[in-house]
Parts: C-alpha cells; structure tokens; sequence
C-alpha cells in the first residue's frame, strides 16, 4: 500500500490548519456563506437535507486496517456510528458538526487520510478496479499509476477550478470493474508488441446526459501519460463550457466536436508540451510500484475448509473469487444484507473488519465502486473461519453480482437534489428477492438506483436502471433496460411510463418473467436483452 | 426566497450554522422542533426573509427558505417531510 512521504504529511498537516481556520473565520462572521462554501467543498464537506456531510477520500479504494479503524472511531466520536461507502470508492459521514469538521481532518491526518478532492471542480478522488494487483488477467496493477494521477492532480494549479468535476479511472484488464468508459477519462492498461501503454477513453459520464467514452489512443506511452493527461485537462479546461453547469462536463464537449476534433485538439496540446515537462522516468515509475508490491508471494497448496453448511456453502460460491497467488482468496464483503441501505457500514462492524483485515488479509482492505467491500489476501485454509466471524457482524451475504446487490446512491432521505427515495427502493428489493436460490436462479444481474437524475447510483448503466422521479408531488420510478458499465458499456433505454412504488416490485418481476421465459441456456439478462431488443420486455411489461 | 412559493402558510426553516441540523423559526429563536414553529402568512413573508437575513449575517443559520404548508397546514413537499421528520427508514446500527 502507499505510504505517504514527508511532502504528502506536511501538504496534508496544513489543508487541515488552514480549513481549521477558515471554519473559525465562518463562525465568526469574518467569511459568508458564499465566500465560504467552495473552501468547504475543497474540504469534502457538503450542506444535505438534514446536516453537513463530510466525504472522506479512499484513494482508489485502498485502505488500511489502521484507517478503517480511525473511520469507526469518527463515525462514533462525531457521527451517527455509521459510514457509507460510495461508488467513487470513498466514505461519507452523514451528521458532522461544522465545529467538529477540523478535528475530524486531523484525526484522518493522523492516519494518512483526507477529504480532498472528494468535491469541487476539480480532478476527482481516481477510482480503480477494485480487483488490481491480485487479478490473474491483469496486464499491470493499476493502483501505481492512480498513485501516479494523483500526485500530478492534487493541488493543481491549473485544474483546480475546472468547469465542472472531473473523473478518472483506470483499470489494467480486459475485463471492465472499474466503469472507465462513463469516467470523464478512463485509461485501460494495455500490452501492445510486448511493450505496455495505455488506451485512452475521453467523454464518458452519466448525469442529465449519459455518455459512453470515446477513444481517442489505442497506445500511450507510460512516460507520456502525465503529459497526455495534461492535454486533455488543457483542453477541457479551455473550451469547456462554464456558462452553463449542465453542459459544463467535458463527455459535451466531446460530444460537440466529435472523437476526431478531441483528438486533433488533445494531440496538438500534447505537442505543445514538448518540453515534457511532466514526462516519467523509470526511476519515478518504479519508486511507486514499490509501494504496491503483494504482501504474499508464495504460491501454497491451501486447502479452502469443507463444511456442510449451506450458507457458507452459497457464500464461497458466490462472494469468493481467486486470488492470482494459488491457495489464496479474494473475499467480497457484501455491504448489501437484506433491508439493510446499500453501503453503509457501521462503527461497529469498520471495527471488527479492521481487525479481520488484520489476522486475515495483512491488513489490507477495499472499497469496490459497487458499493461492497474487498479482503484482498486470504489463505484459502482460513476461508471458513473468516466466513464464520463475518456471519456474526451480519457481513456474509451472499449476492455478489447478484439481483439484491444494487449500487444505491442516498436519494431523498438525505439528499437535497433528489426528487424520489432511492434507499427504500433498494431496502425492497433486496427484502423481496432475498432468497440465494431465487437471487442464483436470476443470475448475474445488476440494478443501478438514483434518486435524481444525477445519477450518482449509475441507473444509466444499470442492466435494469431505476431513476426516482418527482411527478406531481408523488414518488414514480422510471425503468431503463439494457445499461452496462463494464467493457462493452451501453446506456439503458427507457422502457416506458414510470411506476408507483407499489408496482415497481412487480414491474421488476414482469421483467424477468420476460427474461426467464425467452432466454437461451445460461444466458444472462443483459445477453438476452440486447438479443431480444426493448420492444419484447415493453409489449410484456405494459400490456 | 420567497419566489414562486405556493399556498398561503408558510414555515421559515434553515440549517444550524455550527451543527448544520434543521431548524425552524419559533417566535424569536430557531428550534429544531416544528411544535412551536410560526406560522406566516404570505403577506408577511418579507418580513420573516428579512429575519432571515439578519440571522445568516448574525451566523446563527445557513440556507433559510420557507416550507410551503397544504390547506390543512400541513407540510406540502415530501422533501419537506423528510426534512422535518428524519430519514424514512431504520439506521443499520
Ligand atoms: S443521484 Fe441525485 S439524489 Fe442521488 S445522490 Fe446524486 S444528486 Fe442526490
């Protein structure tokens, strides 16, 4: 894992100063409201329905036992005694106190965290394949090169107050986890004639209006990735529209010129900066891939541990996954049980999981941008007695990439944009459909909630997308089919008229009815669907 | 603020600058319990915007704005009912 050098504690030690002091200048009427809300919003720190919300980074999702355990400590100190986890990987604390946030931030401090880049126009907290380094696919692991991102990003100068966010996510196998093609960048790793480089993926988002990315490079050169970067941001940074926030992302700019003129334009730029000034050595590259350098080696013959249980059973078939080291593990941590609202975990529960990452997974732990949670390195042989003390947090569900595993972003119960609930919805679903054998029958299957349409919980990209909607003072759900985020990312198609929340459940059972009835052996709902077309599950769901 | 509001009764409601939790106006003071909340009437809304104002420069609140109340002097918005009654459903821990 990345450990910070000196530069990053001192840069760290003093945001957290300086916001002490503009809070302090806040409260005593030295800064308005106006003056003071992008300097808190530089902090992570968000005025919701009911209270302040403080977003805390997890750069690419990585975090340690010592970190998670400080978030408990928070959630309890300062909190509620929860936490939810986001889809840019991150965690957000619901009920912070103004007066409180400065200590907060020092407390993260203390252990290596921060809330930057977690708001704001600027280059965003880069998120990144939450299997990264421990997947046997992979070309290269990632997370270097997100560390790479986010030094160059942090602060800077030029991009610090660009027309809107902006987003980043990199993966290193062909396999799609980290959504890259609805990031405003996403970068891929690839092995081209032995030598690795980078696809390049521009203009992907969600929002008002969904996008999935362009390319505009099939090879990037490593050394020139920061430079390229560079280019694209100066770009956007240009011509990016700022009169307008809803056309302000740069998926409209590129949607405007066309993959071609984004091209000409970004290669023109990244001529321009032929001093290079940003060009990575080797030395530099290989300093950082130290830092993720696996804590097992070894290849062992563990054993996983028989048992009869059937609920261990489901969970090792559907929430563990290979490890790329033989006799080891990679166990999701579904933060999805039933009824329960996606994502959140409590003090409690961030307690005991930084111990287990601790005894089981050398202290290493993940958020996944679905919203779950990843132990990156278990023994095989240790696989029931981690299944057994997860069991008792409550933490051993088994609906990995299943129906009840929904993305589900806070909706109206604690946002202030939202036009519908988003959480109930999710709590529904998961209630209805909690069965493993109804939820395995199903498949893979992925339901994508948003309160508004925003779309912080992805309904675009959602195989079935649910986007809350306001219609005369009444919660009303539209149904979008076919959305994917993976590598062959599509933007769902709106099937038809909203739904009540009592007729959503069954319109979502009306949907598979069709699937069940129409699908090919072992083939998945979104195969079926894009081999079906909308019409048939609109003729079905409506008639 | 007072733009485009519907009805005739109105709360005038606002965050807690130092702890960001809901408040309501209550004859004087800003209290996180609707009970004692006043009720204005439209044609004084200039008046408790004025308050309002006031009190943001004073740095006791943040984001003030008034709840638009039914016929029957309840909450219209449902947004405005989460608001005021909490999250709708049971907390994890
Ligand atoms: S999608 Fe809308 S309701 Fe959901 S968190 Fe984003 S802004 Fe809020």
């Amino acid at each position: 894992m990345y450990k910070y050098t000196e530069q990053d504690k001192k840069i760290v030690k003093n945001r957290t100063k300086e916001f002490k002091f503009q809070v302090e200048r806040r409260i005593n009427g030295d800064l308005t409201e106006e003056e003071f809300k992008p300097l808190r919003l530089m902090n992570g720190l968000y005025l919701q329905l009911h209270a302040y919300m403080l977003r805390v980074a997890i750069p690419y999702g990585e975090l340690s036992d010592i970190q998670l355990n400080k978030l408990a400590e928070i959630a309890d100190k300062y909190d509620k005694g929860y936490g939810h986890f986001t889809t840019r990987q991150n965690i957000q604390f619901n009920w912070p106190k103004l007066l409180d946030v400065p200590d907060i931030l020092s407390e993260l401090a203390e252990v290596e965290m921060h809330a930057i880049q977690t708001s704001g126009n600027c280059i965003r907290n880069v998120s990144c394949d939450h299997l990264a380094g421990i997947n046997s696919e992979e070309v290269e692991d990632p997370r270097p090169w997100c560390e790479i991102i986010r030094k160059w990003s942090t602060f800077h100068p030029e991009f610090s107050f660009l027309p809107r966010k902006f987003k980043i996510a990199v993966t290193g196998s062909e396999k799609d986890r980290a959504a890259i093609k609805v990031h405003d960048i996403g970068l891929k790793i690839v092995k081209k004639l032995g030598t690795i480089g980078f696809e390049v993926f521009v203009g992907g988002g969600q929002g008002r209006s969904p996008y999935v990315a362009k390319k505009i490079n099939d090879f990037l050169e490593k050394k020139d990735l920061l430079n390229y970067l560079e280019a694209i941001l100066s770009v956007y940074n240009e011509l990016g529209r700022r009169d307008n926030i809803y056309k302000a992302r740069i998926k409209i700019l590129v949607n405007e010129l066309g993959q071609e003129k984004i091209k000409e334009l970004v290669d023109e730029k990244f001529e321009e900066l032929s001093d290079k000034s940003l060009e990575l050595n080797q030395n530099e590259i290989n300093n950082i891939f130290n830092f993720f350098k696996l804590p097992i080696e070894k290849k062992t013959n563990s054993k996983v541990p028989i048992h009869s249980d059937k609920e261990y059973n489901h969970w090792l078939q559907q929430n563990v996954i290979n490890h790329k080291i033989r006799g080891h593990s990679i166990v999701v941590i579904s933060l999805k049980p039933p009824g329960k609202p996606p994502g959140d975990a409590t003090s409690s529960q961030m307690r005991e999981l930084s111990k287990i990452s601790k005894d089981f997974s050398y202290g290493e732990i993940r958020v996944t941008h679905e919203q779950n949670l990843i132990l990156p390195h278990i023994l095989n042989s240790n696989l029931y007695e981690l299944w057994s003390r997860l069991k008792k947090l409550g933490l051993s569900t088994p609906n990995f990439g299943l129906i009840t595993d929904t993305i589900c972003c806070p909706g109206l119960d604690y946002c202030a944009l939202a036009t519908a609930r988003s959480i109930p919805i999710s709590q529904k679903i998961s209630n209805h459909f909690k069965e493993y054998s109804v939820q395995e029958k199903i498949g893979d299957l992925k339901i994508k909630i948003s309160g508004c349409i925003n779309a912080c919980g992805h309904h675009h990209v959602g195989n079935i997308g649910i986007l809350g909607l306001d219609k005369n003072g009444e919660e009303s759900y539209q149904i979008t089919l076919g959305g994917s985020a993976t590598e062959k990312a599509s933007i769902g198609q709106i099937v038809g008229p909203s739904f009540s929340t009592e007729n959503l459940i069954p319109a979502i059972e009306r949907i598979l009815k069709t699937y069940e009835e129409n699908k090919k052996k072992n083939e998945d709902f979104l195969s079926a669907f894009n081999r079906l077309g909308i019409d048939k599950f609109k003729e079905d769901l409506y008639k | 603020m007072a733009k485009k509001l519907k009805g005739e009764y109105f709360y005038l409601t606002a965050n807690d600058l130092k702890t960001g939790s809901v408040v309501y106006y209550s004859k004087n003071n800003w209290s996180s319990d609707l009970t004692n909340a006043v009720k204005i009437s439209r044609d004084n809304l200039a008046i408790y915007e004025q308050i309002a104002q006031n009190h943001e420069k004073e740095c006791l609140i943040v984001s003030p704005f008034f709840v638009e109340l039914d016929e029957g002097g309840e909450i219209r918005k449902m947004r405005d009912k989460i608001r005021e009654k909490g999250i709708t459903f049971k907390l994890n821990n």
